[in-house]
């Protein structure tokens, strides 16, 4: 059996992301930050497919922006208050008592503007890494490695993955349909015309599609015993009680200890053991897993170091990690974050060169 | 496969005087609403929503401020956790692969809607097939839709992220509400209805959406020059009057307005041909009574 050629496994990519954007999470010096982004749109160019979203990463990018603009927004002319040389004077407008004494405007200091900037840099980076990572990985390889009690949901979101593409086929077909036939003018007309057939294609195809489900075995199963489904049963109940009880435990400082943080855990694992249960006496195969070989582990071991380095950089050189605002000073960037942020790019070194599309057909 | 809770509710006959109204005969089939799956989803459900609200439900001293900037942190690893607990409930309550494939196209065809208005201005293009369809199909599957079309537009445009789960919860409640109409209303007054429901749903998950991203977005602000920032250990009432006026500043206007018109346009254009077509694939799905 041949196994396709140049392949991480999908929860590597997840993996190095997380480990990038949890090196973001804990600094906000703004070249640090920049660094962490840049590592992350090189790996990705470096390293994307062709397949559609492959092509997100442009758009993480813009929600970054948006996100650091909103927040540089916010911070300057919605009440600001910082320190610092004065940058714009505008005119201070308060509204009525019904609005709580908020003011408008006001002069922005250069305080306000470098706070905005770098929190929302702060979170911008933490966008952009989770974003690679979903240019990256194969989303339909990732669902294969969902726990056997999703094994349905996830099969559903593949079919949501697969029959996409084809959409666009099917309405090129009701297009060309539509051109052989004289057409009423009217732009409504020419939606309702367009989606009403597309979206009748699309249920034909799904009971196509469960036909031929059926007719391959699928979703055949030996019947849960009585036990284990009540058992499954009692353990999720009271470990979404002990969730409820412990979200609201821990957010009330006069709640008893008991009901804060050992509830909330405590639920939790309920509920995940419950999930794990539920799954344990069913049996499905996979056809040509992915292996999580030595590159992978590669590619995840480089994002996870990036986090953990960034880890230890905040107990050994945390001088550095958050930039003072008030009065302003240039970023210093110390050795070990700037090594934690760097580490990343390994990524791209290890993981082999990506199958393009066009290579495939060709 | 074991029978599903309802599938012998197609066997009644068309006797009451008026004909066999196909959606009480298809109640909860597509994916069944058992006495589990609903203790499962309600506690889901309120802990939800308390991930949500959580900035108004906060009793800190002003000292004591250390679990505010953990708790939205702690919320957004937990609730992707609890949102697939009640989907696997669901799966095993019984979803049949007629059932599944629905999903799976319908959820491709919310995923390829929703680049279509691109969310700018607020036109959100995600909401009125999840209405119809939940209407149609029932509140579990409602639910379902609501949850694996964002997923799957998230996974095929940009926006996995830490708001997805909240995005996908909330939809999801969309969907199951969209279920739970009453369902003896038929006709124009269905349209009408459905509408109504559309514009109140556009507003309530930007409030709901606001609430999540406003302690992000707008600061917490610890230092005490409280504008519009969420000031952690201030009362319920002047968090939500700052709240209040920070929605309205920023969403009211333009985004949720936006979206409710979408909703409105959308469901009543094209709200009577595609309840049709969904209907008849219905009848379609469940043509044989006896599921094996």
């Amino acid at each position: 059996m041949k196994r396709l050629p140049g392949v991480v496994h999908p929860v590597a990519w997840w993996l190095w992301a997380i480990g990038m954007a949890v090196a973001a999470s804990f600094t906000t010096n703004p070249l640090l930050l920049l660094i962490l982004i840049g590592v992350s749109c090189f790996v990705v160019v470096l390293r994307r497919g062709s397949a559609p979203w492959s092509r997100s990463l442009r758009v993480y990018l813009l929600l970054g922006l948006a996100i650091v603009v909103v927040r540089v927004f916010f911070r300057c002319f919605l009440g600001a208050a910082g320190g610092g040389p004065v940058l714009l004077d505008l005119p201070r407008i308060p509204l009525p008592q019904w609005a709580a004494g908020i003011t408008l405007l006001g002069p922005v200091r250069l305080s306000d503007l470098l706070a905005g900037l770098y929190d929302g840099l702060h979170l911008a980076g933490m966008v952009v890494c989770v974003g690679a990572a979903n240019s990256l990985a194969n989303p339909k390889r990732l669902l294969k490695v969902v726990p056997i009690s999703l094994y349905d949901i996830g099969t559903v979101v593949v079919v949501a993955v697969s029959v996409f593409p084809q959409l666009a086929d099917s309405i090129g077909r009701v297009r060309r349909a539509q051109r052989l036939r004289p057409a009423r003018e009217g732009r409504w007309h020419v939606v309702r015309r367009t989606i009403v057939p597309v979206v009748a294609d699309a249920l034909d195809r799904s009971l196509l599609l469960a036909a031929a489900m059926d007719s391959r075995g699928y979703g055949r199963r030996a019947a849960t015993s009585a036990r284990t489904r009540t058992l499954v049963s009692v353990v999720t109940v009271a470990g979404l009680i002990a969730v409820c009880i412990g979200v609201f435990g821990m957010l009330d400082d006069q709640a008893p200890l008991l009901f804060r943080a050992p509830a909330f855990v405590t639920g939790l694992l309920l509920a995940a053991g419950g999930l794990v249960f539920s799954s344990s006496e069913r049996t499905v195969t996979r056809y040509r897993p992915d292996a999580f070989d030595l590159r992978s582990a590669a590619v995840a071991a480089s994002g996870l170091a990036a986090g953990a380095l960034m880890l230890v950089a905040t107990r050994q050189a945390p001088a550095h990690l958050s930039t003072p605002v008030e009065p302003a000073q240039w970023p210093v960037v110390d050795l070990l974050p700037l090594v934690a942020a760097m580490i990343g790019v390994l990524a791209a070194v290890v993981s082999p060169r990506p199958v393009l599309h066009e290579e495939v057909t060709a | 496969m074991r029978p599903a809770a309802g599938s012998t509710a197609p066997e009644r006959p068309a006797d009451q005087g008026r004909p066999t109204d196909l959606v009480t005969r298809l109640q909860g089939t597509a994916v069944p609403l058992g006495l589990r799956s609903a203790i499962v989803l309600t506690l889901v459900s309120i802990a939800g929503l308390a991930m949500f609200c959580w900035p108004l439900l906060t009793h800190h001293g002003p000292s004591n401020t250390g679990h505010v900037t953990d708790a939205p942190i702690i919320f957004a690893v937990t609730l992707p956790l609890l949102v697939l607990v009640v989907l696997a409930e669901f799966a095993d309550g019984g979803m049949d692969s007629k059932a599944l494939a629905m999903l799976g196209v319908l959820s491709a065809v919310d995923a390829a809607l929703r680049p279509v208005g691109g969310g700018t201005g607020g036109v959100e293009t995600v909401f009125f097939l999840l209405i119809l369809a939940g209407r149609v199909f029932g509140p579990g599957f409602g639910f379902v839709l609501g949850c694996t079309s964002l997923f799957a537009s998230a996974l095929l445009t940009a926006g996995v992220g830490p708001w997805l789960p909240f995005q996908m919860l909330c939809s999801a409640w969309i969907g199951m509400g969209a279920g739970l109409l009453p369902r003896r209303v038929r006709g124009a007054r269905e349209v009408v209805m459905l509408i109504g429901y559309g514009v109140l749903a556009a507003y309530l998950f930007g409030l709901l959406m606001n609430l999540f991203n406003w302690p992000f977005l707008a600061g917490t602000d610890i230092a005490g020059h409280a504008n519009l920032a969420f000031v952690p250990g201030d009362s319920l009432w002047s968090n939500l009057h700052r709240f209040l006026i920070y929605t309205l500043v920023t969403s009211t206007g333009g985004w949720d307005t936006g979206r409710a018109i979408t909703n409105a346009v959308a469901i009543a254009l094209l709200g009577r041909p595609v309840l049709t077509l969904l209907r008849r694939a219905a009848r379609r799905a469940s043509y044989d009574p006896v599921r094996t």
